[in-house]
Protein backbone atom coordinates (compact mmCIF):
# COMPACT_ATOMS: atom_id res chain seq x y z
CA UNK A 1 0.00 0.00 0.00
CA UNK A 2 1.36 3.43 -0.92
CA UNK A 3 1.79 6.32 1.50
CA UNK A 4 -0.90 9.09 1.56
CA UNK A 5 1.55 11.64 0.19
CA UNK A 6 1.52 12.64 -3.46
CA UNK A 7 4.56 14.20 -5.07
CA UNK A 8 5.45 16.17 -8.16
CA UNK A 9 9.06 15.02 -8.44
CA UNK A 10 8.63 13.49 -11.87
CA UNK A 11 7.12 16.69 -13.29
CA UNK A 12 9.71 18.88 -11.57
CA UNK A 13 12.54 16.73 -12.93
CA UNK A 14 11.06 17.11 -16.40
CA UNK A 15 10.80 20.88 -16.00
CA UNK A 16 14.42 21.09 -14.84
CA UNK A 17 16.10 19.95 -18.00
CA UNK A 18 14.78 16.39 -17.82
CA UNK A 19 16.93 15.72 -14.80
CA UNK A 20 17.41 11.99 -14.28
CA UNK A 21 16.67 10.16 -11.05
CA UNK A 22 20.39 9.48 -10.72
CA UNK A 23 21.23 13.17 -11.03
CA UNK A 24 18.66 14.12 -8.40
CA UNK A 25 19.88 11.32 -6.16
CA UNK A 26 23.46 12.51 -6.46
CA UNK A 27 22.49 16.11 -5.61
CA UNK A 28 20.81 15.11 -2.34
CA UNK A 29 23.09 12.21 -1.36
CA UNK A 30 20.66 9.36 -1.94
CA UNK A 31 20.51 6.32 -4.17
CA UNK A 32 18.60 6.28 -7.47
CA UNK A 33 16.44 3.45 -6.07
CA UNK A 34 15.33 5.65 -3.17
CA UNK A 35 14.34 8.47 -5.52
CA UNK A 36 12.38 5.94 -7.60
CA UNK A 37 10.64 4.67 -4.45
CA UNK A 38 9.74 8.23 -3.37
CA UNK A 39 8.44 9.07 -6.85
CA UNK A 40 6.33 5.92 -6.92
CA UNK A 41 4.85 6.77 -3.52
CA UNK A 42 6.33 3.66 -1.92
CA UNK A 43 8.55 5.49 0.51
CA UNK A 44 8.04 8.69 2.51
CA UNK A 45 11.30 10.61 2.80
CA UNK A 46 12.42 12.25 6.03
CA UNK A 47 11.66 15.94 6.46
CA UNK A 48 15.33 16.74 5.81
CA UNK A 49 15.35 14.77 2.55
CA UNK A 50 12.07 16.40 1.50
CA UNK A 51 13.56 19.87 2.05
CA UNK A 52 16.69 18.89 0.12
CA UNK A 53 14.56 17.77 -2.84
CA UNK A 54 12.57 21.01 -2.76
CA UNK A 55 15.83 22.98 -2.54
CA UNK A 56 17.20 21.29 -5.67
CA UNK A 57 14.14 22.41 -7.63
CA UNK A 58 14.08 25.84 -5.96
CA UNK A 59 10.47 25.52 -4.84
CA UNK A 60 8.60 25.21 -1.56
CA UNK A 61 7.98 21.91 0.14
CA UNK A 62 4.25 22.08 -0.59
CA UNK A 63 4.93 22.29 -4.30
CA UNK A 64 6.80 18.99 -4.18
CA UNK A 65 4.72 17.02 -1.67
CA UNK A 66 0.98 17.08 -0.99
CA UNK A 67 -1.00 15.23 1.67
CA UNK A 68 -3.77 13.19 0.05
CA UNK A 69 -6.90 12.66 2.16
CA UNK B 1 19.58 -3.30 -8.28
CA UNK B 2 21.38 -1.26 -5.62
CA UNK B 3 24.72 -2.21 -4.10
CA UNK B 4 23.04 -2.95 -0.76
CA UNK B 5 20.51 -5.30 -2.38
CA UNK B 6 23.30 -7.15 -4.16
CA UNK B 7 25.09 -7.42 -0.82
CA UNK B 8 21.95 -8.91 0.75
CA UNK B 9 21.72 -11.47 -2.07
CA UNK B 10 25.39 -12.42 -1.62
CA UNK B 11 24.91 -12.91 2.12
CA UNK B 12 21.72 -14.94 1.64
CA UNK B 13 23.22 -17.27 -0.97
CA UNK B 14 26.60 -17.81 0.66
CA UNK B 15 25.07 -18.52 4.08
CA UNK B 16 22.49 -20.82 2.47
CA UNK B 17 25.09 -22.76 0.49
CA UNK B 18 27.83 -23.03 3.11
CA UNK B 19 25.62 -23.87 6.07
CA UNK B 20 23.45 -26.01 3.80
CA UNK B 21 26.53 -28.17 3.23
CA UNK B 22 27.29 -28.24 6.96
CA UNK B 23 23.79 -29.09 8.20
CA UNK B 24 23.21 -31.36 5.20
CA UNK B 25 26.32 -33.33 6.15
CA UNK B 26 25.08 -33.71 9.71
CA UNK B 27 21.46 -34.53 8.82
CA UNK B 28 22.39 -37.19 6.25
CA UNK B 29 25.02 -38.76 8.48
CA UNK B 30 27.74 -38.07 5.90
CA UNK B 31 29.86 -36.61 8.68
CA UNK B 32 30.77 -38.73 11.65
CA UNK B 33 29.36 -37.28 14.88
CA UNK B 34 32.42 -38.64 16.68
CA UNK B 35 35.84 -37.05 16.83
CA UNK B 36 36.59 -33.75 15.19
CA UNK B 37 34.91 -34.37 11.81
CA UNK B 38 31.98 -32.06 12.58
CA UNK B 39 34.26 -29.30 13.82
CA UNK B 40 36.49 -29.63 10.75
CA UNK B 41 33.47 -29.41 8.46
CA UNK B 42 32.19 -26.36 10.34
CA UNK B 43 35.58 -24.63 10.05
CA UNK B 44 35.76 -25.45 6.33
CA UNK B 45 32.23 -24.12 5.72
CA UNK B 46 32.78 -20.91 7.69
CA UNK B 47 36.10 -20.29 5.93
CA UNK B 48 34.54 -20.95 2.51
CA UNK B 49 31.67 -18.60 3.35
CA UNK B 50 34.04 -15.82 4.49
CA UNK B 51 36.23 -16.14 1.38
CA UNK B 52 33.20 -16.29 -0.95
CA UNK B 53 31.64 -13.22 0.68
CA UNK B 54 34.90 -11.24 0.56
CA UNK B 55 35.48 -12.00 -3.11
CA UNK B 56 31.87 -11.46 -4.21
CA UNK B 57 31.51 -8.23 -2.21
CA UNK B 58 34.75 -6.92 -3.71
CA UNK B 59 33.62 -7.77 -7.26
CA UNK B 60 30.15 -6.22 -6.77
CA UNK B 61 31.54 -3.09 -5.08
CA UNK B 62 33.99 -2.56 -7.95
CA UNK B 63 31.30 -2.94 -10.62
CA UNK B 64 28.60 -0.87 -8.90
CA UNK B 65 28.56 2.92 -9.02
CA UNK B 66 29.48 4.64 -5.75
CA UNK B 67 26.29 5.33 -3.83
CA UNK B 68 25.77 6.71 -0.33
CA UNK B 69 24.12 4.60 2.37
CA UNK B 70 20.93 6.63 2.48
CA UNK B 71 18.03 6.87 4.95
CA UNK B 72 15.80 4.33 3.18
CA UNK B 73 18.58 1.75 3.17
CA UNK B 74 19.26 2.40 6.87
CA UNK B 75 15.53 1.96 7.57
CA UNK B 76 15.50 -1.33 5.64
CA UNK B 77 18.55 -2.45 7.60
CA UNK B 78 16.89 -1.61 10.92
CA UNK B 79 13.61 -3.32 10.00
CA UNK B 80 15.37 -6.44 8.70
CA UNK B 81 17.39 -6.76 11.89
CA UNK B 82 14.18 -6.53 13.90
CA UNK B 83 12.85 -9.46 11.86
CA UNK B 84 16.10 -11.36 12.49
CA UNK B 85 15.87 -10.61 16.22
CA UNK B 86 12.41 -12.20 16.50
CA UNK B 87 13.52 -15.22 14.47
CA UNK B 88 16.54 -15.64 16.75
CA UNK B 89 14.37 -15.34 19.89
CA UNK B 90 12.00 -17.98 18.48
CA UNK B 91 14.97 -20.23 17.69
CA UNK B 92 16.43 -19.83 21.19
CA UNK B 93 13.06 -20.59 22.79
CA UNK B 94 12.76 -23.70 20.60
CA UNK B 95 16.12 -24.90 21.97
CA UNK B 96 14.13 -26.03 24.99
CA UNK B 97 12.63 -28.83 22.87
CA UNK B 98 15.87 -30.73 22.12
CA UNK B 99 17.00 -29.74 25.62
CA UNK B 100 14.17 -31.84 27.06
CA UNK B 101 14.66 -34.73 24.64
CA UNK B 102 17.98 -35.92 26.03
CA UNK B 103 20.03 -34.68 23.07
CA UNK B 104 23.77 -34.40 23.57
CA UNK B 105 25.39 -31.02 24.22
CA UNK B 106 27.01 -31.13 20.76
CA UNK B 107 23.60 -31.57 19.10
CA UNK B 108 22.08 -28.74 21.14
CA UNK B 109 24.99 -26.52 20.08
CA UNK B 110 24.18 -27.39 16.47
CA UNK B 111 20.53 -26.45 17.06
CA UNK B 112 21.72 -23.14 18.51
CA UNK B 113 23.94 -22.60 15.45
CA UNK B 114 20.96 -23.41 13.23
CA UNK B 115 18.91 -20.73 15.03
CA UNK B 116 21.66 -18.17 14.36
CA UNK B 117 21.91 -19.20 10.70
CA UNK B 118 18.12 -19.05 10.19
CA UNK B 119 18.07 -15.59 11.83
CA UNK B 120 20.87 -14.41 9.48
CA UNK B 121 18.93 -15.78 6.51
CA UNK B 122 15.78 -14.01 7.74
CA UNK B 123 17.66 -10.69 7.90
CA UNK B 124 18.93 -11.01 4.33
CA UNK B 125 15.59 -12.27 3.01
CA UNK B 126 13.73 -9.41 4.73
CA UNK B 127 16.17 -6.90 3.21
CA UNK B 128 15.66 -8.33 -0.28
CA UNK B 129 11.86 -8.29 0.09
CA UNK B 130 11.90 -4.67 1.31
CA UNK B 131 14.29 -3.57 -1.44
CA UNK B 132 12.04 -5.29 -4.03
CA UNK B 133 8.90 -3.68 -2.62
CA UNK B 134 10.50 -0.25 -2.67
CA UNK B 135 10.38 0.58 1.03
Amino acid sequence: MGVPIANQIRRLRFEHGEMTQSELAEKIGMTRQTIAAIEAGKYSPSLEAAFRIAQVFGVGLDEVFQWVE
Amino acid sequence: MSLREKTAWITLLTVLICFGVYFGGIATGAVSPHGFDTLHLLLACVTAMAVLQLVLHAVVARRSPKAPHDERERLIQLRSHTVGYYVLIAGVLLLGVPGHMAYRVRDILNFALLAVVVAALAVSAAQIVMFRRGA
